[in-house]
């Protein structure tokens, strides 16, 4: 290659093309190596070379490289992750970087792992977690932050007090909190009897934090009520069913709540179906997905809890991004992703407005709001 | 060039030939594209994604050729470490007596599908598809779908038994090489061949079919049990969400499209481990690439039907040589 002109090379870098794809660019053998090159040196004598100083890239930042964030997930199709994932995609456009979404369809631990390491191995810029398993992670992890990526939890965090792992901050909602709000609201809308809490899948961590906070409430709220703890399932027809069949079974249930998105969408439709609020059943949950929104409008559940999963996708880009930009100067921060409250009277912009926000849209818009803000 | 040639017959005559190719030109393809394929730490990676699959797949190509499956196997590899659990911290057992305690309930479970596959007479796909659910049941109940760390008095064993890097495809190597010379060189082996190229035959030849393929589903489901065990080992957590159909199916896929036919009567453990690792240089290398969650299950099948379009058209390409 002694023969190149060094002006060429370095225009050719410019690509970021594999390495036999550049060998072969600049020795000439690809079909569209000539018109490739030109278009390089074009490139490379373009206004983006005429100054060196800050604020070329992004905003007023540096240029930075097309950075490569990895986020690894426990249930990488189910729709509450969509807002997530289009929380990274509009982070990723702001900054100029890019992520990539992998991990287990089906909470698998060891595929996770496998993900992660395979992340490492690829010297991934930095890496998003949900540690939905309180051993499983320590290792992959302390390997990442050994090769120098970042690596933060999102949406998972290991079990109240154990983290699990040595990432470096954790973004999402605090589960347990959620959980104990979850619990001190079932103590205001129940007296006394039995009350039933579903959860998808007991032991995963990003969900088991939940009820143990609302046992624990309800316990210190010094009420009789009994709490029941039931495995739903992971699979929505399966959920619906347990529920449906759990409620046949109990006429004397007072309460009925979920910690899941899909248990919550069940305790919806079974309560609309045998019109339980009638029958003065308490009911709630967790997450926006269109069952339960319509649930809450039409009356059949008290309240669902807001986890915002589009910030959980967006936050830990930026997180990752300004730790890379800073040289580790600034270093993520523990970040609560907020316990909001959707309940009759403010769920109905949730209804009427579709968005990637709510992962109910794909399309980017500006969301006008008007009127005073609720508070307390 | 006649002489290369010769080599190069000789090297397509062997069944699993296509299959290595397959393997090395999409090692190929992953080292020139990321340039980090071939590092250690990688290859470390692809040894624990092969693995599990492999182990399990050998046992599964003893069974297909032996004219049965087994849909169960994924559950056991999901129970398995938790009755090593049991033993350990309920029980009071010493940690290698609790592993093959665990390992002798997996194979009964083996002895149970095989008893009511062969004297029973129900097809093993049934019978197997109803054991998977009995013990995920098993599995869940017993462990309240509560995922637990290794019991702490494992520690010691754990570097060999898959907590180390190279554990586990150590471990998967041992057992090929075994199972590889019992197929092809053991009395039992022609005996599994035989049973499910002719049954008839087989049993008028006085093999007694019924004792090799109970013995068969015992070896499998005792695979499975071990694959299990040193999974958790590897991740350092017992897991319910572990296993189940998932790695069956891929050990199943691992073992087709290492030229194991699913009719009966021919298959190649060598060739399972092969096709355990395509799937497994498959995995890692789209997650080097960077390769979306949703568009990976869109391209891994389209690999494993090309993988199989190409081994299947380079073993007529064989055939034709050898005529």
């Amino acid at each position: 290659m002694g023969d190149i002109d060094p002006r060429v090379e370095e225009a050719v870098e410019t690509f970021g093309l594999p390495a036999v794809a550049r060998r072969r660019l600049l020795t000439g053998g690809g079909l569209f190596s000539a018109g490739l090159a030109a278009s390089a040196l074009l490139a490379a004598c373009g206004p983006d070379q005429q100054s060196n100083s800050g604020g070329e890239g992004v905003g007023d930042f540096p240029k930075t490289p097309k950075w490569k964030f990895v986020f690894v997930n426990h249930v990488t199709s189910n729709p509450f992750f969509v807002p997530t994932q289009y929380g990274a995609a509009d982070a990723c456009a702001l900054l100029g970087c890019e992520f990539q979404w992998t991990g287990s369809k089906t909470s698998i631990a060891g595929e996770m792992v496998n993900a992660t390491n395979a992340a490492v191995s690829a010297k991934a810029d930095g890496i998003a977690l949900c540690v939905v398993d309180v051993n499983a992670f320590a290792k992959p992890v302390d390997n990442a932050l050994d090769a120098g990526i970042p690596v933060v939890s999102y949406n998972a965090d290991g079990a109240p007090g154990k983290p699990g792992t040595n990432r470096l901050a954790y973004i999402g909602q605090d589960l347990f909190t959620s959980g104990v709000r979850l619990g001190e609201r079932i103590a205001e809308l129940v007296e006394s009897g039995e009350v039933v809490g579903f959860i998808a899948t007991p032991g995963q961590l990003n969900i088991q934090p939940r009820i143990d906070g609302a046992k624990q409430a309800i316990e210190q709220s010094g009420k009789s009520i009994t709490f029941n703890q039931i495995a739903s399932g992971a699979e929505l027809p399966q959920e619906l069913s347990t529920i449906d069949a759990y409620s046949q079974g109990h006429p004397d249930l007072k309460g009925m709540f979920a910690v899941d998105a899909g248990s919550t969408e069940g305790v919806a439709k079974v309560m609309a179906k045998y019109k339980l609020k009638d029958k003065g059943v308490a009911s709630g949950g967790f997450d926006l997905v269109p069952g339960t929104l319509e649930g809450i409008k039409n009356g059949h559940l008290d309240f669902t809890i807001d986890q915002q999963p589009y910030l959980q996708g967006f936050l830990p880009v930026l997180s990752l991004y300004l730790y890379k930009l800073s040289g580790g100067l600034v270093s993520p921060a523990e970040t609560n992703t907020g316990l909001l409250f959707v309940t009759k009277d403010n769920v109905d912009p949730y209804l009427t407005t579709k968005t990637r926000f709510e992962g109910s849209d794909t399309k980017q818009q500006l969301v006008e709001r008007s009127g005073a803000i609720g508070h307390g | 060039m006649i002489a290369l040639r010769r080599i190069g017959d000789e090297f397509l005559k062997r069944r699993e030939a296509s299959i290595l190719l397959v393997a090395i030109a999409l090692m190929a393809y992953f080292q020139a594209t990321t340039g980090i394929f071939f590092t250690e730490s990688n290859i470390v990676n692809v040894s624990q994604y092969v693995a599990a699959t492999a182990i399990i797949a050998a046992g599964q190509v003893l069974l297909l050729v032996s004219g049965e499956i087994d849909l169960s196997v994924g559950n056991v590899y999901t129970l398995a470490p938790f009755l090593m659990h049991y033993a350990v911290d309920f029980w009071g057992v010493p940690v290698i007596p609790s592993i093959l305690l665990a390992l002798v309930l997996s194979a009964l479970i083996g002895l149970v599908n095989g008893f009511i596959t062969v004297v029973l007479r129900v097809p093993s796909f049934v019978t197997t598809l109803g054991m998977l659910f009995l013990i995920s049941g098993i599995t869940l109940i017993t462990s309240n779908a509560y995922p637990v760390p290794i019991p702490t008095a494992a520690d010691a064993f754990a570097p060999w038994l898959g907590a180390a890097p190279w554990a586990e495809i150590i471990w998967a190597l041992l057992i090929i090489a075994v199972l590889h010379a019992v197929l092809t060189s053991t009395r039992w082996g022609l005996h599994t061949i035989a049973v499910g190229g002719n049954l008839l035959g087989a049993s008028e030849a006085g093999i007694r079919v019924g004792r090799i393929k109970i013995g068969n589903f015992m070896i499998c489901s005792a695979l499975g049990g071990f694959a299990g065990i040193i999974e958790a080992f590897r991740i350092d957590s017992i897991d319910p969400t572990a296993g189940g159909t998932g790695i069956m199916f891929a050990a199943v896929a691992s073992a087709v499209i290492g030229g194991t036919a699913l009719a009966g009567g021919s298959g190649t453990i060598i060739g399972a481990l092969l096709g355990a690792v395509v799937l497994g240089v498959l995995r890692d290398g789209f997650n080097l690439i960077g390769v979306d969650a949703y568009t990976f299950d869109l391209i891994i099948g389209a690999a494993i039907l090309l993988a199989m379009i190409s081994n299947v058209h380079l073993a007529r390409l064989r055939r034709a040589g050898r005529t």
